[in-house]
Formats: C-alpha cells, structure tokens, sequence
C-alpha cells in the first residue's frame, strides 16, 4: 500500500495534471478551430455583452424560466456544483501539500464547513442517481455512461470523507482517494465533464445568438 | 502564629517541588514524550502527531540530535552544534520568514521529508495526526 501510495501522490499526480491542462488546452483549441473551419460566421455574431449578459443570468439561481419550474433540481444543482467546485481547490489538506511541496499558501476553508460541503456533493450525486432511475424522460436519456460518470465524480468525496474521519481502514481509502481523484481529474477534458470546459462558450455563444441575432432573451 | 507556620511550610513544599519539577522535566521529556506539542499553533486543525522521542529515534537509527534540532549562523548549516534547548517555533514562526519556512512546513520538511526519502515511517496525513 505504501509503494502503491508513493506512486500515486509521487509520479502519478504530475501525469494526472498534466494530463488535465493539456487535455483541456487540446479540447478547447480543438474546438476553437473545428468552429472556425465550419461554422465562422459564429464569431461574427458573438458579443462580449450578450455573453457576459447571458453567462450572468446562467450563474445566478432561479434566474431562468426553467430554474423556477424544477426548484429543488435548481437548488441542488447549484449546491452541487459550487461545493463540487470549491471544496477540493480550498480545502486544508490539499492546501498543505501544496504549501509542502511548492511553498504555496492557499486560503484554507474551516475543516467543519468542508466536511459540509462534501456531504452535500454526495447527496447531489445520490439525488442526480435517483433522478436517473425514476423519472421516466431522464431514464429514457441515460445509458450506462451516465452512472459511471456520477460514480467517477462522487468517488473522490466519499473516500475522501471517510479517510478524513480516518473511518474503517484509513490507509486503503487514502489511497483510494488520491485514485480517484486523479482518474476525475484526468477524465475532465475526455468526457462529458468537459462541459466545465465548453459551459462558458456555449452560454456565452447562446447568449449572443439570442441577443444580437434574434433580439430575445435566452433564460 | 500557628497559621502563619503553616504557610511558610506550605510555601517552602511548593517550591521544593516545582524546582524539582523544573528541573526534571527538560531531561524526562524526550523520553516520555509521545507527540509533538500543537500548542505553538494556536487552533490546531489536526491532532498532536505522534512522535515517540526516543524510541523513534532509537528505531530510525538516527544518532546525531541535529538532524533535527539544528542550528543555523549566517544562514549557514553548523555541522557540530545542535539546539535540544530550544523549540522549533523559537525559530519558526507561524508564517515563512525569507528563508526559513513557516513552523507546519518546517515539521512536514523534516519529519515526511526523511520518511519520503528512505521509504520508511508514515507518510499519509492520518498515520501521524491519528484520530
Ligand atoms: C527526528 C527528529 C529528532 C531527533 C533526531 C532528536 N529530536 Fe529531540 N525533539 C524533536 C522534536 C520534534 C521535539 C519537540 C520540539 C518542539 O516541540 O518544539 C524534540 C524535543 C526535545 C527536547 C525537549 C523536550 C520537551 O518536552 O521540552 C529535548 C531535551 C530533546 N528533544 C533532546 C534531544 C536529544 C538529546 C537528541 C539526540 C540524542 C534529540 N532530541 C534528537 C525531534 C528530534
Ligand atoms: C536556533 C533556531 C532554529 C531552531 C531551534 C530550529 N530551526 Fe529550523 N531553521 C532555522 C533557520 C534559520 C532555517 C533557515 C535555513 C536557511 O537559511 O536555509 C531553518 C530551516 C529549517 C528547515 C528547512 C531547511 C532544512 O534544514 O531542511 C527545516 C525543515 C527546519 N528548519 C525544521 C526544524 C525543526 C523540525 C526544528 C525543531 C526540531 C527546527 N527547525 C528548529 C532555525 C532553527
Ligand atoms: C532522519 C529520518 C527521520 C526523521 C527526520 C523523522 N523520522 Fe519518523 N521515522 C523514520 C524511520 C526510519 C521510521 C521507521 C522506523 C521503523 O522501522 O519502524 C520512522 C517512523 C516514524 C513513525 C512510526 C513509528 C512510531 O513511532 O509509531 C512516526 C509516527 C514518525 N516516524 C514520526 C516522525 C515525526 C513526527 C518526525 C518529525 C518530528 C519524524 N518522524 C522524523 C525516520 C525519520
Ligand atoms: C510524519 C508525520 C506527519 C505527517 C505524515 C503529516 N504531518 Fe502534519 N504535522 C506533523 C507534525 C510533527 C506537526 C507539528 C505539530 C503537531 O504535532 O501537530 C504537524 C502539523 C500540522 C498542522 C499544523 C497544526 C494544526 O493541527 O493545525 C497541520 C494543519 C497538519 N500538520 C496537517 C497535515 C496534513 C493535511 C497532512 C497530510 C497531507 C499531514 N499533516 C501529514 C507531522 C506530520
């Protein structure tokens, strides 16, 4: 486990950021290019303030037609990602490797509050999982893809929840925490995770569409 | 008169056995200690690590006290001094200081930097910082 831990948090952390960032380079660039080979009227048409306008309203809860109609996805999607987001970028002991091992300082969220935040990305990834299997337009639109990724992006949380509070077997789930997150991470620009990617684009493309061309508001 | 006699004996016991305590403690500490002292920290995140002084010590094979309590002059490492007299956070402070690291970062240098180098001793953050 030692030998497997040492890979893992040594080698296998540069590769899983590298991996990360030049993927996403590649899938943004990829993109960027694809667009403009095809569809160049596009950049055209975009705005920085239909953008800017559309992204904002896209970022704030209940500010669409559609957050209004489905309340508790709206709230729990927010809460989701926000704390998907922020917790591992702010917690304590992510930012005492980096301040270990680069002399970085990262501000550092209170141990109780990350401990929050991380159940409440695991009760997301539990609500999206019963969406999936019981409501009838959403299990008509999933495959087997859908569960894998829920699982790959919940992994990380619950192993690291439970290394945390050092439950059962500490040093099997700490290695399986920094497993997992690695193979998350990885897996960002090569899956439908890449959508943390393109999201701003497509919101701010739509907005423009919306603003510019057909002078109506897309929320 | 009676009651005045019984303070002064008081007095004298008391001090008797602080100085005794004083005195004893700085050369029964290593021995007995099985943690590091958070207390520098102010509102500790993580439990005391485990640190047995001297069967650590004696176990790690590690002979020289200045591998650990070390001494600097002119930002220079002395080779034949060593500093048991003194705590880490004399030195280190809460927060870096140009050269010298912030006090977590000087226990984590030198306490996972050696285990991570020879391959032996906890590395992961629960092994040390035991619940
Ligand atoms: C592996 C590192 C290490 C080595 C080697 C080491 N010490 Fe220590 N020692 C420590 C730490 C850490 C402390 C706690 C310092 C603090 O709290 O600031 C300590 C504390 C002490 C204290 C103070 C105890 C107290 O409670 O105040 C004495 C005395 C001491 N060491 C003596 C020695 C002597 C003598 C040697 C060599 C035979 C030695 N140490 C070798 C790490 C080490
Ligand atoms: C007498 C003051 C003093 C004491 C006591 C002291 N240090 Fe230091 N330490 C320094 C200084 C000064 C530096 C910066 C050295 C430089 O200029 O590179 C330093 C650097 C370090 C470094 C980084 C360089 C290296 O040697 O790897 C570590 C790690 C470290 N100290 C750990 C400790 C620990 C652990 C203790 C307590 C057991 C301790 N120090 C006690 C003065 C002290
Ligand atoms: C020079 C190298 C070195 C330094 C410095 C060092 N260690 Fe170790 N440590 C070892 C080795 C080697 C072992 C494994 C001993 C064995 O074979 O069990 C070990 C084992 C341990 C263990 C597990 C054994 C036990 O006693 O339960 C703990 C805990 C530990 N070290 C804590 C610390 C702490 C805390 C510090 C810093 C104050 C520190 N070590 C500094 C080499 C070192
Ligand atoms: C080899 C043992 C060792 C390992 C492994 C280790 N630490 Fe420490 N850590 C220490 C020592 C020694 C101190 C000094 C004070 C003490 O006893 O806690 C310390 C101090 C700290 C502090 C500052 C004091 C506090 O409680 O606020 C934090 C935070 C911390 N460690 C977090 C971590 C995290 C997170 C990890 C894993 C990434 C980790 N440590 C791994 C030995 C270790």
């Amino acid at each position: 486990m030692d030998a497997l831990y040492r890979f893992l948090s040594g080698p296998l952390a540069w590769v899983s950021f590298v991996v990360f960032i030049a993927g996403s380079l590649y899938r943004l660039l990829s993109m960027g290019f694809l667009v403009r080979r095809k569809e160049k009227f596009i950049f055209s048409v975009m705005s920085w303030k239909y953008s800017f306008r559309s992204i904002f309203h896209w970022i704030t809860p209940f500010a669409s037609v559609n957050m209004r109609r489905h309340p508790v996805m709206t709230i729990t999607t927010f809460a989701f990602h926000i704390c998907l987001f922020l917790t591992p970028i702010f917690l304590l002991a992510h930012g005492v490797l980096w301040d270990d091992a680069f002399n970085i300082h990262l501000w550092a969220l209170p141990n109780g509050l990350a401990d929050i935040m991380t159940l409440v990305v695991i009760a997301g990834g539990v609500f999206f999982l019963c969406r999936r299997m019981k409501l009838a337009e959403v299990r008509y639109l999933t495959t087997l893809s859908d569960y894998l990724l829920l699982i790959m992006v919940a992994a990380p949380f619950l192993t690291g929840f439970i290394a945390y509070h050092q439950w059962i077997d500490y040093r099997f789930f700490m290695t399986l925490h920094v497993l997992t997150g690695e193979i998350m991470l990885m897996a960002i620009p090569f899956t439908r995770l890449s959508h943390m990617l393109f999201a701003p684009f497509t919101r701010a493309y739509m907005g423009s569409e919306f603003g510019s061309v057909r002078h109506a508001r897309d929320w | 008169m009676k009651k005045r006699r019984c303070f002064y004996l008081t007095a004298v016991v008391v001090m008797t056995l602080m100085s005794i305590c004083c005195w004893r403690l700085p050369v029964a500490a290593q021995e007995n200690m099985t943690s590091v002292d958070n207390g520098d920290f102010g509102r500790p995140e993580r439990t005391p690590s485990i640190f047995r002084h001297d069967a650590h010590n004696e176990k790690a094979k590690i002979d020289a006290c200045n591998t650990c309590h070390h001494v600097y002059k002119d930002g220079k490492l002395v080779d034949n001094e060593s500093s048991e007299d003194r705590r880490c956070a004399d030195c280190h402070d809460l927060k870096a200081v140009g050269k010298t690291p912030s006090l977590r970062r000087a226990f984590h240098l030198r306490c996972v930097g050696c285990h991570e180098k020879i391959g032996r001793g906890p590395i992961m953050c629960g092994e040390c910082h035991k619940k």
